[in-house]
């Protein structure tokens, strides 16, 4: 196996895995276009039922077009008397863009100090950053549920905003510290002694050679937060302060059943996260990067 | 009112309570000596003068209490008072509420109420409120309800405040309901409606096409048919009026009710048979009792031997309908639920239009020995003890719980009013200025009849725990998996240990916060230590100090969060593991017992433990290969990757609750996507002979997914493999990382495609692959959004996640201290897996170290 390979031999190797390439090829996509086919199937079905009247439901197939295409749907949502979408859009705005902007914002500071600063305690420190990125947060829910509850801070947006300001979480930290370690020292010394402080150094050197990783943190901060559960299930009981994704189980459960109403309402909470990804995809695909390969 | 002769039914209530639980003993064994004696007939009949006076003694037939007082000049210009108002009722009630609130505002000009409706787990989301000191001022709430809060001092006994109310009249409320809403004599529910449920609304058609008379009431049920009876033979009646095809396919139901537990409290009650010791305290409870395994028995026999009532798997997934539809089709001869439902059928039975038919309602049937009993529905009004307004709060409950509240809910059909009086007339009984929009069902009144035979479930707070046993084992029997006998063995054997420890532990020693907070200090003391005792032998130059104290600032933010928001709440965490607290009482200490009962008494604790092991080490791995092989498909260098490394990735994006509504419909026994693939549009189908295989899990028809135990599971796991697309991406982009002249180098080596990928892709893959093995095990320990949505942990805890169980545990019963234990026990085992794992480092090929 391991003989030497001579060129006229690698040549006949390379021409006929051209060859078989361009079998291998086509099957791949045989096999790729099959599977975007399945994944996408769900997708599809909920939108074919989103334009379908509930009779036509019952008695068409899930997948076929409808026979008598129809707004309404997306009418009596958008018009329910009980529950309010763009309010419930209006919330999930404001709760994202907070948590992002405090999130990116708090841990692009905290990874500084552990990239480029030398303090007491510095290694365990980061060591107990570490291992708090294994921490279920599920120990931590109970808790900090009573916390807020004794703060008055329940049924308000702060237990949701309020933290990602302090540390912005570990593996954030974790990822802005690896791309900074990336940046070449020489800047800062440079900076450093032209008389800058470790603030101008950070904000005036660090950031803004950092947006791909910045964004990263942003994206993945978004598509964390948008699709939030657990979090305004917890703290969120009024419907005026409903998130998208906890008012579409308010409406589920004014309307069970009624499947018209239900997909043309998830196609709703769907859209805006697929539309953030189309325009915040090149962000994405090159920051994932960074994440996995440690 | 003078405060001697303020009316204080209350106080006469435990007396009554024995004589009644006297006579029902008498009356029992009576019968029992007499079981083929005929029932007097005059006792039957709720026209007959006996059946009056019997309601008479129940509630004044008059009321001149108009529920509100009078205003003057100077009350009107009072500081304005912000009241907020919480019901649970559905999209009918609330316009009607949310109109008498804004009359409400009219006559008391400075009062504001913030009206708002909750549709699901009213009762645990109000108990969360209370402790998240975020409570309602005045909310809707019922017998089932109250206790938990009253005793949790959260809610105003309402005596006081009738007492200072001149003119009240408290008498004209039906009795048994103020005594339901009531705990050891104090009012703590100012009720607003009655809602037996022993009445069954019937297809006159349906009967006039079977040549049955209509029911007048009179009629008697028995574990099988009588036909010498006839119509006065609810049973035989119900066996008519199911029509079946020739292949034994059912095409019209007899009888069916809202849900099983409506029929099976009728079948219980009405031979006179309790869940119960006590309603209000209960000590031992019933279910064994031959009465109820007889009741349980009847009712699976009907279900899926007989099928005359169509079982919850049936409705769910063969007929995808409730008994209201199947009703409201004509494809259902009687339905048995209370009189909430009458607005919707107004709205769906319009005469005129083709899909009409008469229908009414009548008294549902007494025991063969004339005995009556069935459920009810009720509820009313409490004031929270949070409320800055008690007195405003008072006004607007009298206001909603009194004349002119009922007036509008009657006037809508939807509530029968708790004042007798009020129900007596118009609109709620018909009479001759009735509009003809409100006709139906003419026979209004029958709801007045059934108030005498309702009987409450116990009320304790310990009750609804406890009786989750019962309800659990009866969805077993209903699924045919199990009989009533050894059903009721098992639900009795296990409520009865829930409600032994219950109520053993009401006596606990308060929990000492001072040593709890000595004993978290001195953990982060300990913390510490570790960090900076290493540090003590160092010396820094003065530039070194001034560069840490730098950092520090820089670290600022971390630091706080890590003290208020991890380490003060892992504390804090530890702590309530070792107390019985609910946030609003005094804690308690409670010791190991938390962990005890985990692992000794909790049979749910290690259902979900054991579920959501199988789900993680099934899913996760599962769902890594498949992202690894789609990643390695993306990653040949075929035209239009980039659109599909979209399509893949995009269901990772999809909201949560919407890929579950969607999901819940792929899964659909009938018309599911799933099962049109395998079986095929007409059934006919045996896709790659899948169809054949899962003959051993549904030997009968289509595998009803998420409904049947064996599957449910399986259904999850498939639907987690939906979301491969983000570990699919961090896997490409680990591949696109792997330099091209490894492979040419490997390839000039003689390696084949198998060994380039054993021997490069893997080993450089390999951070990548731990990493989401690691992320994934974390995450899928804590999945909860599926059966939170699809399958509420159901069937029979199949997909009882183990943060399904940990909420519920924490925000529904208020269990903080318990749940804490549980998030402990889950730390840990997730610990011994991410330990595990990293074991797996070694293997693990990391560049730097190459180097």
């Amino acid at each position: 196996m391991n003989a030497p390979v001579t060129a006229k031999e690698y040549d006949r190797v390379a021409k006929r895995s051209t060859r078989v390439g361009v079998v291998i090829k086509t099957i791949v996509l045989a096999i790729l276009f099959a599977g975007a086919v399945s994944f996408m199937v769900p997708f599809w079905v909920m939108l074919v039922m989103s334009f379908k009247s509930p009779g036509e439901i019952v008695v068409s197939s899930a997948w076929s077009w409808p026979k008598a295409f129809t707004w309404d749907n997306f009418n009596q949502v958008l018009t329910s008397p009980n529950v309010n979408f763009l309010l419930f859009f209006r919330n999930s705005l404001f709760v994202t863009t907070c948590v992002t902007v405090g999130v990116t914002g708090s841990s692009a500071v905290v990874a500084y100090a552990f990239a480029r600063l030398k303090f007491a305690g510095r290694d365990r420190l980061f060591l107990i950053l570490l291992s708090t990125m294994m921490l279920p947060g599920v120990v931590t829910m109970i808790p900090s549920y009573v916390m807020f509850a004794k703060l008055h801070w329940v049924n308000t947006f702060l237990p949701l905003t309020v933290p990602a300001f302090f540390g912005g979480g570990a593996f954030n930290i974790f990822l802005l510290r690896q791309f900074y370690m990336g940046i070449p020292r020489e800047l800062d010394e440079a900076a450093l002694l032209d008389g800058a402080t470790h603030w101008h150094i950070f904000s005036r050197v660090i950031l803004p050679l950092s947006g791909p990783a910045l964004a990263t943190v942003g994206v993945f901060c978004v598509i964390g937060t948008w699709r939030d559960f657990m979090g305004p299930l917890l703290y969120l009981n009024d419907p005026d302060l409903q998130t998208l994704e906890l008012g579409l189980q308010t409406f589920r459960a004014l309307n069970d059943e009624r499947w018209n109403l239900l997909m043309a309402g998830s196609v709703l909470v769907s859209i805006p996260l697929i539309l953030i990804f189309f325009v915040g995809q090149r962000f994405f695909v090159k920051g994932i990067q960074m994440t996995g390969g440690k | 009112m003078d405060q001697a002769t303020a009316p204080t039914p209350h106080t006469a209530m435990r007396p009554t309570r024995i004589v009644l639980v006297l006579l029902n003993v008498l009356l029992g064994s009576l019968c029992a000596l007499a079981q083929n004696a005929p029932p007097d007939p005059d006792l039957l009949n709720p026209k007959s003068e006996a059946a009056r006076k019997l309601r008479d003694s129940m509630a004044t037939p008059t009321n001149d209490w108009p529920g509100y007082l009078p205003v003057s000049e100077e009350d009107k210009k009072r500081p304005k008072v912000n009241l907020r108002f919480v019901v649970w009722d559905g999209e009918e009630g609330r316009p009607v509420l949310q109109k008498a609130v804004r009359e409400f505002e009219k006559h008391y000009p400075w009062i504001k109420v913030k009206f708002e409706g909750v549709s699901q787990n009213f009762q645990e989301k109000l108990l969360n409120q209370v402790a998240g000191e975020c409570a309602p001022d005045v909310a809707m709430m019922d017998m089932n309800g109250f206790n938990r809060l009253a005793k949790r001092n959260a809610i105003y006994g309402l005596n006081e405040f009738i007492a200072k109310t001149p003119g009240f009249n408290l008498k004209g409320y039906y009795k048994p309901l103020v005594d339901a809403h009531s705990f050891r004599g104090e009012v703590y529910v100012l009720p607003r409606d009655i809602a037996p449920i022993g009445i069954i609304y019937y297809n006159k058609e349906l009967f006039r096409k079977a040549g049955i008379p209509y029911p007048d009431g009179t009629w008697t049920w028995d574990f099988k048919p009588r036909p010498e009876l006839r119509e006065k033979c609810f049973t035989w009646v119900m066996q008519q009026l199911t029509k079946k095809d020739k292949n034994g396919k059912v095409l019209q139901y007899g009888f069916a009710s809202g849900w099983p537990g409506a029929f099976l409290d009728t079948l219980v009650f009405s031979q006179g048979a309790r869940y119960a010791d006590d309603p209000e305290e209960p000590t031992k409870v019933l279910f064994d009792d031959p009465r109820v395994v007889n009741a349980v028995q009847f009712m699976q026999d009907i279900m899926l031997k007989e099928k005359w009532f169509p079982s919850p798997t049936e409705l769910r997934s063969g007929l995808q309908a409730s008994a209201h539809l199947l009703f409201a089709q004509g494809r259902l001869a009687m339905y048995e639920v209370g009189i909430w439902e009458v607005p919707a059928f107004r709205r769906e039975l319009v005469p005129g239009k083709p899909e009409f038919f008469e229908w009414d309602i009548a008294l549902a049937p007494a025991y063969k020995d004339g005995g009556r009993g069935a459920p009810t529905g009720g509820s009313g009004y409490s004031i929270l003890k949070q409320t800055k307004h008690p007195w405003e709060a008072w006004l607007l409950t009298m206001w909603m719980a009194g004349p002119p509240g009922m007036a509008a809910m009657a006037n809508a059909g939807i509530a029968q009013p708790g004042i007798r009086a009020q129900a007596l007339q118009e609109p709620w009984t018909p009479g001759p200025n009735t509009p003809k929009e409100q006709a139906y069902p003419p026979s209004r009144i029958v709801t007045d009849e059934a108030v005498p035979y309702v009987v409450f479930n116990p009320t304790s707070d310990l009750w609804p725990e406890v009786v989750s046993h019962f309800n659990s084992q009866q969805d077993s029997v209903w699924l045919g998996i199990i009989d009533a006998k050894e059903a009721m063995r098992i639900a009795t054997e296990r409520s009865q240990a829930r409600l032994d420890v219950l109520r053993a532990e009401q006596r606990l020693p308060r929990a000492n916060w001072l040593l709890g907070g000595a004993i978290g200090l001195a953990l982060v003391g300990g913390i510490l230590a570790w960090v900076y005792l290493p540090e003590r032998k160092v010396r820094r130059t003065a530039k070194e100090k001034h560069e840490s104290r730098i950092a520090y600032g820089f670290l600022m933010p971390w630091l706080l969060g890590m003290l208020f928001f991890t380490l003060g709440p892992m504390i804090l965490s530890l702590l309530m593991s070792f107390m019985d607290w609910d946030a609003i009482t005094p804690a308690m200490y409670r010791g190991v017992k938390n962990y005890v009962e985990l692992g000794t008494v909790d049979p749910w604790f290690w259902k979900s433990l054991l579920v959501t092991s199988i789900y993680t080490v099934v899913a996760v791995p599962l769902g890594l290969v498949i992202s690894l092989a789609l990643a390695l498909l993306l990653n040949v260098k075929v035209a239009g990757m980039p659109l599909y490394r979209t399509f893949y990735y995009l269901p990772s994006l999809a909201s949560g609750v919407a890929s579950a509504l969607i999901w819940r419909r792929v899964f659909q026994p009938e018309g599911g996507l799933l099962n049109t693939l395998i079986y095929g549009p007409d059934g006919n189908w045996n896709f790659l002979g899948i169809a054949s295989l899962l003959k051993t899990v549904s030997p009968d028809g289509p595998v009803n997914w998420l409904g049947n135990e064996k599957t449910a599971l399986a259904a999850l796991i498939l639907m987690s493999v939906w979301g491969a697309g983000g570990a699919m991406l961090i896997l490409l982009a680990g591949l696109q990382g792997i330099p091209q002249h490894y492979y040419e180098a490997a390839t000039i080596d003689g390696a084949g495609p198998w060994t380039r990928f054993k021997s490069v892709t893997i080993p450089l893959l390999s951070p990548s692959l731990l990493f989401c093995l690691i992320t994934g095990f974390i995450g899928s320990f804590q999945v909860f959004t599926q059966s939170f949505i699809m399958t509420s942990g159901g069937p029979n805890g199949a997909t009882l996640f183990y943060m399904l169980h940990l909420y519920n545990q924490a925000f529904m019963s208020i269990r903080m201290g318990y749940a804490s234990a549980m998030a402990w026990v889950l730390f840990f085992v997730i610990l011994i897996f991410t330990v595990i794992q990293l074991r797996l480092t070694k293997y693990v090929y990391y560049e730097a170290e190459a180097k």
